[in-house]
Order: structure tokens, then sequence, then C-alpha cells
């Protein structure tokens, strides 16, 4: 039973039989159903009070009262103006009699597409019980007919805490999902086809649906003067660059010292491992916002900089240009991309220090035992032995930290904020040269209140997150690869 | 069961009786108010202030948060109806506001708050009405820029000139400093050569961009390269007067008290210096800012609110604020008393009002100016860069200011 159940999961055409066999079984319901099935197709549950199972009833007519009341009041009025969200602009006069503003009775785009939503998800909701309540009718009906004795009430509650356990115990994970991850996801998918901004802000001003347009403002690669696209290239290709780095820089640091450590040559093992842990301990919004003190045009490290002739240096070997008075560590465009990811190794490879020095040590010693004696020299042992056995345990977390990387906003945003930018057309759409597409994408809504681009740009960037991370886990931690590693 | 239907009916009973002494109960409003983090202090005072003025016909309760005033829009307009009652804002901010509809017009009192600020052509007024219609009560009219010095480093005849400023502050090896990246302080070069930049309510409207906006762009360039000089954010001009790297800069009243306390005797403000464009000695121009309190379209109690923005504007209210602050009124008699005569940077705002401009200039401004500042800042533009390079790059600034707002 349990394998069978198991591969109409696995298997398409399967789940597509049981699709039809589902189907089917409606259909038999309601052709061989009696009176009260069929009329449970009019009034949800009817069956259930002709088998005397009064409280299921109940819940049944309630539950088709509450959806009634919802669509009414609620569902059909916003779906009505789904197509065009609204028409009625907020008309506001203040009363002084009354002192009060007196308003009109104006549509709220942001609600209509809000409820339109819920209706939606209710009603596909709706639809799915109000089947199974028919089958489940159907079935009652030739429990009944066949002349054995139905479940009380009280019995089918206590199988929520018996067989069906799994059910009482994902609902309100599902429910969790649903609401604070599926939903919002979906509006904001919605919103990226809105004209919802800084300057159609419900209540006081409408929005409406402008189809494609914001992403063929982000596609358009510098074509249009309001210079999305051209900011949008710029922006993905530096997330890109910074998410490779950020991720392998850190890696391989991390593993580096961690064998480093490991190996008998050095002493006091515990004391270095305890420092660079220390690192952790520090709040890394701290540490970053006083590196950023440090590295400023004005901050210390200039001033030791100019001292020890670095700047010179710099500026002789035409790094730092000839009319700069400081090293532009963190407003110069190269120069901060480059301090960034130094910046973030510093903050991340502690981590990997920690995670390394644990597989490191579960590395069977006769592995290199063995490999010593067959004369492999140590790069070979690390290429061999070391490397794939990390690789192989920490791919997960590889993958993890990639797009986590993607997603760094800390680092980006507590460093380079307020930080100007000398590409005019950059600056149009408030973008940044260092920013990722989450710091763009925070930019835009919390300093331009453009949600719709915002949006737009979130879409693409939840996009390539899914690509990613389902190309990662498909291709490395495909399930029975244990009887591979050797 | 009989004792149960006996409980329960007690029970709603005395839900009924609770319900009716509640009617008999005065109004209860709450308010939000967000104000600057300089201004908590006071905020709480004047608003403890008012609730007691009012105990007899409203219960208010007020609460109070922090925003800073420069960048009041932003947090509103992420969430009008989340945003507070009652807010504070600088006047740059008031178009973007108003297109979005976030300000309710002032409807109480209105006559008395235009008079006591000096009436409809007054610059805070204006500042805060559109189409006719006040929208906001006018708070500071101190939010424009001068020019801070030590008196110990120059004279008087010193600072009448950028060249005298940067000269004695190379001699004395001490700093003068200005945000050249930022659009706000750009713009005195530009308007003080007589060029213009205006705003028709959708677009601005700017004509830097041809041959005396390229001398402008020069002599901000022979500034910026001057050993003397260095760009220096707000944060690092009141840190560099307290560790006394900086002797002289161009910034607001709000640092006043820094500079005050760093420099202490020898502390004096005055009107901005003159430069040098294509050898003659021009003004710089400034904006003059205005801090105004707006009330919220969507606010559930616009009378109290409205109320309440007039108490935190009113003539004693500004007094106190300049004498916890320093910042400048805007109510006319308040400006008129003796203790805000007697201030450096009152004076210096008073000396360079003839060369100041209200600041009505659309959203699309402030990028471009910011990123062609920073071209100067990062050298990108320098005193090698041929005229027809630097005119390309104005031409590119005056397109991003010109750009129609998205629609």
């Amino acid at each position: 039973m349990n394998n069978m159940k198991t591969n109409t999961l696995l298997q398409k055409p399967a789940s597509k039989n049981k699709m039809m066999t589902s189907l089917k079984d409606f259909g038999l319901a309601l052709k061989h159903g009696d009176l009260f099935v069929k009329l449970s197709a009019l009034v949800l549950g009817m069956g259930f009070f002709k088998r005397k199972q009064y409280a299921k009833g109940i819940i049944y007519v309630f539950i088709q009262i509450i959806f009634t009341l919802f669509a009414v009041f609620v569902g059909i009025p916003s779906m009505s103006k789904i197509s065009t969200l609204g028409t009625v602009e907020y008309e506001v006069i203040y009363d002084p009699n009354l002192r009060d503003n007196v308003v009109n009775n104006y549509d709220n785009s942001f609600l209509i597409l809000l409820y339109s939503l819920f209706a939606i998800l209710f009603t596909v909701v709706f639809i799915l019980f109000w089947f199974n309540n028919i089958k489940h009718q159907y079935r009652i009906q030739k429990i009944v007919e066949d002349g054995h004795r139905l479940p009380t009430f009280k019995e089918e509650i206590k199988t929520y805490l018996d067989e069906k356990f799994h059910v009482s115990l994902l609902t309100l994970p599902i429910l969790g999902i649903v609401i604070f991850t599926i939903i919002p996801l979906i509006f904001m998918f919605l919103i990226a086809f809105t004209n919802y901004d800084e300057n159609h802000q419900p209540p006081i001003k409408l929005f409406t649906w402008v189809g494609f347009k914001n992403f063929s403002l982000l596609f358009d690669f510098g074509r249009s003067s309001q210079a999305f696209g051209y900011a949008f290239g710029i922006i993905i290709i530096w997330t890109l660059i910074w998410a490779f780095f950020a991720t392998f820089l850190n890696y391989f640091g991390g593993i580096w010292l961690a064998m480093y450590i490991n190996s008998k040559t050095v002493k006091f093992k515990k004391v270095w491992r305890t420092i660079f842990v220390l690192t952790i301990a520090i709040p890394q919004f701290v540490s970053l916002l006083l590196i950023r003190y440090f590295f400023s045009d004005y901050g210390i490290m200039n001033t030791i900089a100019q001292n020890a002739g670095l700047l010179q240096f710099f500026k002789d070997i035409g790094w730092v240009k000839p009319g700069l008075a400081y090293i532009p560590f963190l407003s110069g465009p190269v120069w901060t991309r480059v301090m960034l990811i130094l910046i973030n190794c510093w903050v991340g490879f502690p981590y990997v220090m920690l995670i390394a020095t644990g597989v490191l040590l579960n590395i069977p010693k006769d592995l290199y035992e063995s490999a010593e004696i067959d004369g492999a020299n140590k790069y070979q042992q690390f290429k061999k032995i070391t490397m794939p056995y990390m690789l192989f345990v920490t791919a997960p977390y590889l993958i993890t930290s990639f797009i986590h990387n993607m997603n760094n906003f800390n680092v980006i945003y507590l460093l380079t904020n307020n930080r100007p930018t000398s590409d005019l057309k950059l600056a149009a759409v408030d973008a940044r040269d260092v920013d990722l597409l989450v710091t763009w994408l925070f930019r835009l809504t919390s300093e331009q209140a453009n949600f719709k681009m915002a949006s737009a740009v979130g879409v693409i960037l939840f996009l390539i997150s899914v690509v990613f991370t389902l190309l990662a886990f498909n291709y490395v931690i495909r399930g029975n690869k244990e009887d591979n590693f050797q | 069961m009989k004792k149960l239907v006996l409980v329960m009916m007690i029970f709603i009973l005395s839900f009924a009786i609770i319900a009716c002494e509640k009617e008999e109960e005065i109004e209860e409003v709450t308010l939000t108010v967000w104000a600057s983090e300089l201004d908590q202090t006071l905020t709480r005072t004047l608003a403890d202030e008012f609730i007691e003025a009012n105990k007899d016909e409203v219960k208010l309760t007020i609460e109070i948060g922090p925003q800073s005033e420069s960048t009041a829009a932003d947090s509103i307009l992420a969430d009008i109806e989340g945003a507070a009652d009652v807010f504070s804002f600088a006047d740059d901010q008031f178009n973007r506001l108003m297109e979005a509809g976030a300000l309710q017009e002032v409807s109480e009192n209105t006559a008395a708050v235009i008079a006591a600020n000096g009436g409809a052509t007054s610059g805070s007024i204006m500042a805060a009405t559109k189409n006719g219609k006040l929208y906001a009560y006018p708070m500071t009219a101190d939010n424009g820029y001068f020019l801070f010095y030590d008196k110990s480093v120059y004279t008087e005849t010193d600072v009448q000139t950028l060249d005298g400023i940067l000269a004695k502050a190379q001699a004395d090896n001490s700093i003068f400093t200005m945000q050249i990246n930022n659009g706000w302080y750009l713009y005195s070069f530009f308007q003080g050569a007589g060029l213009s930049l205006s705003y028709n309510g959708t677009v601005n409207d700017a004509n830097w961009d041809n041959e005396t906006g390229v001398k402008v762009a020069q002599a901000i360039i022979a500034m910026a390269e001057h050993p003397a000089f260095e760009n220096r954010v707000d944060a690092d001009f009141s840190a560099g007067v307290a560790n006394g790297t900086v002797s002289a800069g161009i910034n607001g009243v709000w640092n006043a008290s820094v500079a005050e306390t760093a420099w202490g005797e020898n502390y004096a403000a005055t009107k901005l210096p003159t430069y040098t464009l294509n050898g003659v000695q021009t003004q710089m121009a400034s904006f003059a800012g205005y801090k105004l309190v707006g009330v919220n379209q969507t606010t559930d109690e616009p009378y109290w609110a409205m109320k309440l923005a007039e108490y935190l504007t009113s003539e004693q209210a500004q007094i106190r604020r300049f004498t916890a602050q320093a910042w400048g009124p805007s109510n006319v008699a308040a400006a008129q008393s003796t203790e805000v005569q007697a201030s450096p940077a009152i004076a210096a705002l008073a000396l360079q009002s003839q060369f100041a401009t209200i600041q009505n200039v659309g959203g699309n401004y402030w990028s471009p100016t910011e990123s062609f500042g920073n071209q100067i800042v990062d050298t990108t533009l320098s005193s090698t860069s041929t005229a027809a390079e630097i005119l390309a790059a104005l031409q590119a600034m005056v397109q991003g200011i010109e750009a129609a707002p998205a629609s």
C-alpha cells in the first residue's frame, strides 16, 4: 500500500490516473447517489443530516454560509473591479462642523487586488471541498447500504490523533507557508504587473494594470530613457560576480584556515580557533559599521595609507586617480567592489572554518595513511581525499550560501548605504554601482516607494534563486550519492 | 441550568452598563507624531501641554516617534496609511508629498496660521502652499545653509571670497569643507551664476548646460582640487569641526551648536562667500529652506491632528525650539525676539536670504546633481577635462533633471 502511494506521487502517468479515478468517483457519486447526496451538491452536508451525523452536517453548512457571505460582501464586489482595480478616486472635504474629513465612497486598488486574490484562493479551496463533499456523502451512503456502522463524530475526531495524525501535525506549518510565503509571493507577482508606486498609492490614488511594461523596462538594457534596463544589467552581473567570489573565497579561505590550524606544525590550536570564532561573537553589523568608518575617504586607513606612502604607490601604478587625496576604498566603483568581497571574507570565513574543522576531524585517518604508503604527496592527498570529502559533506551548505550571498543585504547595505554614484543613469533609477538586486529592491521600496519596479525585480530575483537552487540540488545532492563516494 | 442562565444574564447586563457608562465619557483620541531625533524632548513636552490644555474636551494619547526631517517623505510614502498623523519634514519634500496626496489641507484657523508666519507672500507660507491652498504648518525658516568659520583663522575680509577662505585655510593647515555631491549645496554655484532652475509642477527646467555652466563647473573643480578643500558629508563636517581639522565650512543651523561648542568665542557665521567665475567675483546663492509640519491626509482625527500641528508650530513653541535647538523660527513674532536676533547662525541666514530662493524643485533634481557632483569628487571631471567633456557631463545632468517622472 505504502509503495503504491509513493509510486503515484513520483510517476506522472499514475498521478494522472489518480485524477481520472477521482473524477470518475465523482461522476459515480452523482449518478448513483440518493436524493440527499444529490441535494448536497446544493447545500453542503445534506447527506450527513440524513445519516444523523448532525455535528458534521452543521459544520459543512456553516462553511457554506461563511463562504457565501464572503463571496457576496467581499469576493464579488472586489472581483467585479479586478479588471480596472477601481475607478473612483479618493475625494475628501473637511467639514469644520463635524470636525472630520468627509470622504467619498472610493475604490482602494490595494484592497481590491488583495481581496480578489483571497476570493480566487477561497473559491478554489471551496470547489475542492464541494467536490470531496459529494464523494464523501456517497461513501457514507454506501457504508450504510452495506449495513456497516458509521463512525461517530467523536470517533472521527479521534482519528486525527491516530491514523490521520499527519494531517493534524502538518496543518499549522502548511497554513503558515500559505499565509506568510505563498500569498505574499503571489501578491508581489501581481504588483509587478501594475503601476503601484509613489504617485499611485492607495487609498488616496488608484493604481491599475500595465501588463508587462515593468518587465520590458527591466529588459530593454539601456534603450529607454528611464535606464531601468541599464541599471538592471549592471546590477545582475555584479550580483552574480559577488555571489561567486563571496561564496568560494569564503569557502576555500575557511578550509585553508581550518587545515592550517589542524596541521601538526601549529601550536595552541584552541587559542587560534577561539580568536577566529570571536569574530562571530561580535554582531556582524557592529563590525561592518566600524569597518566602514575605518575605510572611509578620510578615515584612519587612509591616514595610515598616506603616511606609509601607499597612496602615492597606488597613484604611481594608476590604481588611484592622480587628483584624489585619498584611496577611495569604499567610494570608487572598482575599489569598493574588491573591498566588499575582502571584507565579506573577513566576516564570513570563520563560519566555514568551524564547519571545515568538524569535517576534517571526521575524515578517516587510514585514508591518509594508505595514501602516504602509496606515495601521494600533500597536494595529491588534498585533491583526492580532503576536497572530495569536504565537497560531499558541504555541498548543500555551498549552494545555500551562494543563494544567501546573492541576497546578502547586510554587508552591501551597511557598508555602502548613502554612497553617491557618478553614473547618472544609475542614479536616475536610484541604483548604485555596488547594489545587489536585493539592496536595489530595498532602496526602490523604502526610499522611492516604487513598488511596481521593486516587485518586478523581486520576481526576477525569485526566479534566479529558484533556478539555481533546483539545478544545484539536482546535480549535487542527488539522493543515493553516498554509495558513489570513495 | 437556571443558575447558568442567571449568571449569563448578569454578565451580559454588566456589559451593557459598562457600554452606557462609556458613552458619557469624553472622546478618546490617539495621535502619532513623527519628529526629528533632535527634537524629541521638546515635542514630548509640547504634546503633554497640548493634552493638558484640551483635557476637558478630549482624552488624548500622543505617541512620538523619531523620524529625520530630511528623509520623512521616504518613510511616509512607503505607507501613507501607516505613517504618523502629524509629521515634520523639510520643504524640499513638499512637492513629492503633494503628488502622492499625503497632506491634509490646513482647514482650521488657516488665516491665523498664514498671518503668524508673515502672510501669504512670505517664503515659509509659499513653501507650504499649492494652488492657493495651505497644506502644512511652517515650523522653522532656517533650513538653508551659510558659512561657518573660526574667527581665530579667518578675518571678516577673508570670508568674503572663496579664494580668500581657501588661501587662509591652506596657510593654517586646516580644511574648508562643503558637500559637492549633493544637489542641495551644488545649486549655490549655478544659481549664483544666474543660471535658472524651475519646476512647473510636473517637470524641472534647467539651463545649466551651456558655456556659463561649463565655467561654473570649472570653478567648482578648482575649489575641489584645492589642497585645503575636502568634500565632506554632514556628519564628517561636524566631526571635523569638533576635532579641529575643519576651520570653515558651508552647512546649516543644525550644526550651529557643534560649531559653537568647538570654537567657543571664535565661532562665527555669515553669508556664503563669492567665488571666481571667469575672473569675476560671483555671489553664491542658496536654497531658502523651511521645516514644515504636515497632517496625514488619511488620519482618523483631522481636527485634533491639525490642532496639534498648530500647537507644535505656535509662536511659543518656536521660541522654545530656538532655545533648545537653535532652530530659527518661521513665526514672525518669534523671529523678532531678541534672543533669536542675537544668534550668529540666524543672522547669517538673514544675510544670505537676499541670495536665497525657495526650493521649488521636482523629485528628479536630486539624483543627477548628486552624480554630477560626485564626478567632480572622484575626479572623473578635473582640471584636465576639456570644456567639451564638462559640457557633455552637464548635458547628461540636465537631461536627468528635466526627465519626466516615471508614469
